[in-house]
């Protein structure tokens, strides 16, 4: 556990003077996850359900990116550094590394969804939820499994300057699920949207609507979730590379 | 203490390391040598656990690297061969990050003053030089004071006083009951620093024993121009010719020496270019593996 902690805090250390973490993770979720919604309710004032809907779709876009995008960029980064191997030769034993590592990213992507929240109560007027615990239950469950499956993703990304490119079709089927685009979904078979709420983000969302409005199936969220934690588990378990090298 | 009975690793179809055995005792510098792809840094990582060997014993401290593997890298110090930093981080924010992960971990200065850069704690590792970042890695292996410690390619572009400096660290630990398994292209190093040695050829260890020992029973060499107007049978002593140059392969090679200088002053010549070598580790690596 004080291990685990070690390599967390390090992360967060790190995770403040990198560039690319602050240009894509900070400052386009903070940019799209609170400007696009305060357009809206600029453009349409009053329709705070249609506010709602737009906050939803964005936080599963900004999750994405800062939880799934940013750990599959960073894992990529140390694997292809050899940084994953440097400490793996400490005491340090595999969980604790990757365990530490998606902590803190797990941790930056809540606190970046909670600000995001909290600016669009007090600066757009969006409505506060029925039951709070169960949304910050669900963005803290969601930040972790998505940083989870970053992590188990890196195993698609030969090489780390791809990372982002490859991870792209998450943060767009994320978007188009959550209708972080707008309702585009509605325009297309129906099929898909019911493929794309079995994204992980649809049990996000699934569950912050929950806590909102108390429509939707909190279990059949609860249950998303922990099958892709499975996958994701099991991914790293017996398909993660901790170097570039392949064997 | 480290222990590797017929050690077996292959990457797909490709044997890298063939059932090689050998062991390495506290306070014992052992040296694995062999050229490029002969499969040292393959056995370093299956004794530090970084993946599993397919046949054979491995065991450092009497413990499995891979199923101990927590306790096995709490008592081992290891020099990857190649490995990363963070480069934005200055030197001394590297080894103190490195100590939150080390239980017991020296104190940043002691372990950048063991590796020489102390007066580069202030820099960014991005800003180092190839052998400071050597000597930052040798740094971090310490750390932990460990029992075991693995050097892989230690001073690869260390200067001349910075390998000495790494030196001087190795004997010093060695001397504190410290078993280090060394790898290195240089062999006046590993003649120097090791006790016992092993050379590996395409996964086997082509020969094997105590430094000493092993280059006891081989042959020194004298070597000289061979006198114009002279033809290798007149020679007292059995030589091979190389353009010019005759070479004499003698196991003292002072006494070879002598007999020729004789025989050229009886009959009035001079041995240009004279030069008496007794054995070196140099040689018994080119024939080891020659014979491979
Ligand atoms: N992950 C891997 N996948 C495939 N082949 C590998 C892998 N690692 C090593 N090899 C091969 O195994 C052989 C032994 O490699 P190794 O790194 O152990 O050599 P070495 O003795 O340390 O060489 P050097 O002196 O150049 O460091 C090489 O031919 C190398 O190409
Ligand atoms: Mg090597």
């Amino acid at each position: 556990m004080r291990d685990f902690m070690a390599v967390a805090r390090f992360g967060g250390r790190l995770y403040w003077r990198d560039k690319v973490a602050l240009s894509t993770s900070v400052a386009l979720s903070l940019g799209l996850g609170i400007g696009m919604p305060f357009l809206m309710a600029k453009l349409r004032p009053g329709d705070s359900g249609l506010l709602l809907d737009m906050h939803l779709g964005l936080l599963a876009m900004i999750m994405t990116l800062s939880a799934l995008l940013q750990a599959a960029v960073n894992l990529s980064a140390r694997r292809d550094q050899l940084i994953l191997k440097r400490m793996r030769a400490t005491g340090l034993n595999d969980r604790e590394i990757i365990g530490g590592e998606l902590a803190n990213i797990a941790a930056q992507a809540v606190l970046l969804a909670l600000v995001v929240t909290v600016v669009l109560y007090v600066a757009a007027g969006m409505p506060t939820p029925g039951n709070p615990l169960v949304l910050v239950a669900f963005v803290v469950a969601g930040a972790a499994v998505l940083s989870l499956l970053g992590a188990a993703w890196t195993v698609a990304i030969s090489r780390a300057e791809l990372a982002a490119a490859v991870t792209m079709p998450w943060f767009m089927l994320a978007g188009l699920g959550a209708g972080g685009f707008g309702p585009i979904i509605q325009l297309l078979p129906s099929w898909v949207g019911t493929v794309l709420n079995l994204l992980p983000t649809g049990g996000i969302v699934e569950g912050a609507r929950f806590a909102y409005t108390g429509e939707g199936n909190v279990l059949l969220a609860l249950l998303n979730l922990a099958v892709w934690t499975a996958i994701g588990l099991i991914v790293l378990r017996y398909r993660f590379r901790w170097e570039p090298r392949k064997s | 203490m480290i222990q590797v009975n017929g050690l077996t690793k292959s990457y797909g179809d490709f044997q890298a390391v063939k059932g090689i055995s050998f062991e390495a005792l506290p306070g014992e510098v052992f040296a694995l040598l062999g050229r490029n792809g002969a499969g040292k840094t393959t056995t370093i990582e299956v004794l530090a656990g970084f993946q599993p060997a397919d046949a054979g014993q491995a065991r450092v401290l009497g413990l499995d690297p891979m199923k101990d593997r927590r306790q096995v890298r709490r008592r081992t110090g290891i020099m990857l061969q190649e490995a990363g930093f963070f480069p934005d981080l200055t030197v001394v924010q590297t080894v103190e990050s490195w100590r939150a992960f080390t239980p017991a971990a020296r104190p940043a200065h002691e372990a950048l003053e063991l590796a020489g850069l102390l007066d580069r704690s202030a820099t960014k590792v991005r800003q180092l030089s190839g052998g400071e970042k050597r000597r930052l890695d040798l740094a971090l292996a310490l750390l932990g004071r460990p029992d075991v410690l693995f050097l892989d390619e230690p001073t690869t572009g260390m200067d001349p006083e910075a390998r000495r400096n790494t030196w001087e660290v190795v004997r010093a630990l060695a001397a504190e009951g410290t078993t280090i398994l060394l790898t290195t292209h240089y062999l006046d190093e590993a003649q120097r620093l090791a006790t016992r040695m092993a050379i590996m050829d395409r996964g086997e260890i082509v020969a094997s024993g105590g430094m000493a020992e092993t280059l006891a029973t081989q042959a020194g060499r004298v070597s000289f121009e061979l006198p114009e107007g002279i033809s290798p049978q007149e020679l007292p002593l059995p030589v091979t010719m190389a353009g010019a140059v005759a070479t004499c392969r003698a196991e003292d090679p002072d006494l070879a020496a002598q007999r020729l200088l004789s025989w050229a002053a009886e009959k009035g010549l001079r041995l240009r270019g004279l030069e008496v070598r007794t054995a070196s580790l140099e040689d018994l690596f080119l024939e080891g593996i020659g014979n491979a």
